[in-house]
């Protein structure tokens, strides 16, 4: 009896560690299935008919893609700022089988919307838009930013003259909070302020506050064509804002790292695919005036390393 | 447990220990060399990237030299001009510089290529390679990375450079003034010699200057926009040599090697996932492992049952014999000491057997020993007879020799008894053998004289009870069968060295050798007459029982001349007998 104990306990035994061979077997095949991971086919879908002030937000996005195992589509419109012609994009984008997009929105809502008709599993990634609902946001607070610009622009304030608020939010959707923040703190401040829709041709204007960056780097150059004389505060860290501020064109600008946007936007992208996303806090930003452009953190900021 | 299950289940364990053990310390072995491989190798391949930085920058400091030498010292100011100098320069390396140019020392440009007009704000003076190429006059000064914001390009963003100074003199009219060379570097030759350096998995270079500032990184822009952090500051406080180092809740191998001349260093990280066991080498070892366990066991397993199946049947045999059954011990092969074991236990399963079977038989012979010592005790017809011939004499008148048998009788029985004893004296012995004589003689009316002695030297010796009266009774009934008034019997005792003999003979009818043979084999004679006939194979078996084979019965008999019956004891003294009496009670 006791013998046959002993055998069922040995044979138990031996059963057990048969057993864990196989198991030792068979688990590195399913960690070696597991670590071949695909490669995600990421879309970009931009405002703009140009991608070239985007190229170090392209940088950082394709840095984010080598390391996290993403190919990027980067598709311009033919038209700037036309939310039709973006969902559709977006549509055309989701039924060739992207895994997620990335999006400088003309319509953060309508694209959203599209986006739903269209699947309800492809992530979303709005870059320089408020977050918008069920997608994940890649931009600075909106409103903080708008009020340290005003805060800025207070700086230099004179009493006289009135502040124009240059709105472009019709085509860029993040100037609105940012633009309401500003003439909500230029309005505590006692400073007097008027909404534009086109950089002003009056010779006689002196405060111009633009709130995105084709907007800021537009009124620079009119300013510079015009020799209008306006102090100039803007949005933007593009090589043309950054001379422009050199050169005195702009005043001060509120800028942020594109190449962090970028990079961030994949990020965010490919964590939502593999179903960790998590809200992202805003984006740092600086308000750089042009003296302060070759500071060390502002050299950082401003230049780009190019090889 | 069964010894199988003990000797499988320590060897495994023993096993599993050792070889837990073996991996264990296989696996730190593995790691520490792994570590030192990886330093070392992270160490040769600093030392190739500082051979080919120290070139590139001995090339950027021979641009330099090349200014001062060929072209500063042999122009004169007032004569000419180092602008077409400094262009053929900066074309020749135009793929590591981003500028080349002569300051004075008011920090005007004397001479720049590719470009000349400088920004509206622009301050060489006060630029930080001005101030230290202006301090230190006999060096070259390397600056920390900067955005190089001398000149104004309307085609091409400010750029990140390192700037090579150096202070010289200007001779201007015949006159020499200080100055500064400026040569600034692009990134893409630093970026070059680093990029190209494979370091272990994951691993990667960078570049700090003395006071840790980055002049390259791989991941430099993801630094600079904050969303990575690099130890750079705790590396610029490391001597050359290999470190393990906690980063950000990580173990990882720092490597520094500074660059001759510039105090720059360049930093090796290699990950501690690059040398110690990764997590599939982890569960491969685990594998062969538990494999190495697996076999180990199996082959306990085989090898317990080989050792311990042979004692396994021993002890099966050896329970069903003590349960009382019939068994066998197998003969086992296997090692020697099973055969030995196996050998020995059927050794002493035989003997045991053998034993048991004379026990028995010897057991069997002393009851029907007793027994018939019993029944010559109290033989109903010998009483009877006996009883009867006093009825007789009593009747006839005869009351002399009535009292005369009955005396015998009584005595006969006193000496009978013995209080139990089993060993009396040789005189009591014979004594009962002359009381049962007598009464016999009287009843077979003296057919047959007896004659009994104890020759000299048996004073005091001893004999085992009642052997004599059997043979007696054998003469009477069958020597002295046919006998008239000759018959004799006698009996005789003497001692020859340490034996007793006792001899009772007859010349009565005698008997052939064979059926004299017959009757100490316990053979029952062939014609009975009265008596079991056994009376004599008894007497010489209790002997045998008692003292051992080579004492016992002799019968020597020839038909028609008598029998003698020759009794073979040892000489006991009262010590002996008492000795014996004691050890047949106990």
């Amino acid at each position: 009896m006791k013998a046959k104990k002993s055998t069922v306990v040995e044979i138990t035994i031996l059963s057990l560690l048969a057993l864990l061979v196989v198991l030792s077997l068979l688990i590195p095949q399913f960690l070696r299935d597991r670590g071949q991971e695909r490669l995600w086919s990421l879309s970009v879908l931009l405002r703009d008919t140009d991608s070239s002030s985007w190229n170090v937000a392209r940088q950082g996005m394709e840095q984010a893609a080598d390391e996290l195992g993403a190919e990027l589509r980067f598709l311009t419109l033919t038209v700037q700022n036309d939310p039709k012609e973006q969902e559709e994009l977006l549509r055309r984008e989701v039924e060739g089988g992207a895994d997620a997009l990335i999006a400088v929105p003309a319509d953060p809502d309508g694209l959203y919307g599209a986006l739903r008709r269209a699947s309800d599993a492809c992530p979303l990634v709005l870059l320089e838009a408020d977050p918008a609902e069920g997608a994940a946001s890649v931009a600075p607070d909106n409103a903080l930013l708008g009020q340290r610009l005003a805060e800025a622009l207070l700086e230099d304030w004179e009493g006289a003259g009135t502040v124009l608020l240059l709105d472009t939010s019709a085509a860029c959707p993040e100037v609105r909070p940012r633009l309401e923040a500003a003439s909500q703190a230029l309005g505590a401040a006692g400073v007097p302020v008027d909404r534009i829709y086109s950089v002003p041709e009056d010779p006689g204007v002196r405060w111009v506050m633009a709130f995105e960056s084709g907007a800021t780097r537009l009124a620079g150059q009119k300013k510079e064509e015009s020799g209008h004389d306006f102090a100039l505060y803007g949005v933007g860290s593009s090589p043309v804002t950054t001379a422009q501020l050199e050169r005195g064109t702009i005043a001060a600008v509120a800028a942020w790292s594109d190449y962090a946007a970028g990079y961030l936007a994949v990020q965010q992208a490919v964590q939502a695919l593999h179903g960790h996303s998590q809200l992202l806090d805003p984006l740092p930003f600086s308000i750089v005036r042009g003296e302060d452009i070759y500071a060390p953190e502002n050299q950082k900021l401003l230049f780009p390393i190019t090889s | 447990m069964s010894i199988q299950a003990v000797l499988s289940l320590s060897f495994t364990a023993a096993a599993a220990a050792g070889i837990l053990l073996m991996g264990f310390s296989f696996i730190w072995r593995f790691s520490a060399a792994n570590e030192q491989t990886v330093a070392e190798n992270s160490q040769r391949i600093l030392a190739q990237a500082n051979l080919s930085l120290d070139s590139y920058l001995r090339r950027m400091m021979r641009i330099a030299d090349t200014v001062y030498y060929r072209v500063i010292k042999n122009t004169d100011l007032a004569e000419g001009s180092y602008s077409e100098a400094l262009g053929l320069l900066y074309e020749e390396n135009r793929d590591d510089l981003v500028s080349l140019a002569v300051f004075d020392s008011r920090g005007t440009p004397v001479a720049a290529a590719p470009l000349a007009s400088m920004k509206a704000g622009a301050d060489p003076k006060h630029s930080e390679w001005f101030q230290a190429a202006s301090q230190s006059m006999e060096n070259l000064h390397f600056s920390a990375p900067h955005v190089q914001n001398l000149f104004d390009d309307p085609d091409s963003p400010s750029r990140w450079v390192v700037s090579l100074s150096h202070h010289v003199e200007l001779t201007r009219d015949g006159v020499t003034e200080p100055g500064v060379v400026l040569v600034d570097m692009g990134f893409s030759g630093i970026e070059q010699v680093c990029r190209n350096v494979t370091l272990a998995k994951d691993g990667y270079l960078y570049l700090i200057d003395g006071g840790g500032e980055l002049i390259y990184h791989p991941r430099q822009q993801l630094i600079y926009a904050g969303l990575l952090e690099e130890n750079n500051q705790a590396a610029a406080l490391y001597r050359d040599g290999s470190y393990v180092e906690e980063f950000q809740g990580r173990s990882r191998q720092v490597t520094v090697k500074t660059v001759g001349y510039t105090g720059w260093k360049l930093v090796g990280v290699a990950p501690a996932e690059s040398w110690l066991a990764s997590t599939q080498f982890f569960i491969f070892g685990f594998f062969l492992l538990s494999f190495a366990i697996f076999l180990m066991a199996f082959l306990n397993f085989l090898i317990s049952a080989r050792i311990s199946d042979p004692l396994r049947r021993l002890d099966e045999s050896v329970k069903a014999l003590e349960s009382g059954r019939e068994a066998e011990i197998p003969e086992e092969g296997g090692c020697y000491e099973v055969q030995h074991l196996s050998r020995s236990l059927r050794s002493m399963v035989s003997t045991m057997r053998h034993l048991t079977d004379d026990i028995i038989r010897q057991e069997a012979q002393k009851r029907r020993s007793e027994l018939e010592i019993l029944q010559s005790q109290i033989n109903p017809h010998f009483l009877y007879n006996t009883l009867d011939s006093v009825i007789w004499m009593i009747e006839a008148g005869q009351q002399a020799e009535a009292i005369q048998m009955v005396t015998s009788l009584a005595r006969f029985f006193r000496i009978s008894l013995s209080r139990g004893k089993s060993v009396i004296p040789l005189s009591d012995e014979l004594d009962h053998a002359r009381h049962y004589m007598n009464i016999q003689q009287m009843r077979f009316k003296n057919q047959f004289t007896t004659k009994i002695e104890a020759q000299p030297g048996t004073e005091g010796l001893y004999t085992l009870k009642l052997i004599v009266q059997p043979i007696l009774e054998n003469a009477i009934y069958h020597g002295m069968a046919g006998a008239e008034d000759d018959g004799i019997i006698s009996v005789s005792a003497r001692r020859e060295g340490g034996d007793l003999f006792i001899d009772v003979a007859d010349n009565g009818v005698g008997m052939p050798p064979e059926v004299a043979a017959s009757l100490l084999r316990g053979e029952r004679p062939a014609v009975q007459t009265s008596g079991s006939g056994m009376g004599v194979y008894n007497v010489h078996q209790r002997i045998r029982l008692t003292f051992g084979e080579e004492y016992g019965l002799t019968i020597l008999s020839e038909p028609d001349e008598g029998t003698l019956v020759r009794i073979r004891l040892p000489a006991l003294n009262r010590e002996e007998a008492d000795r014996r009496q004691q050890g047949e009670v106990l």
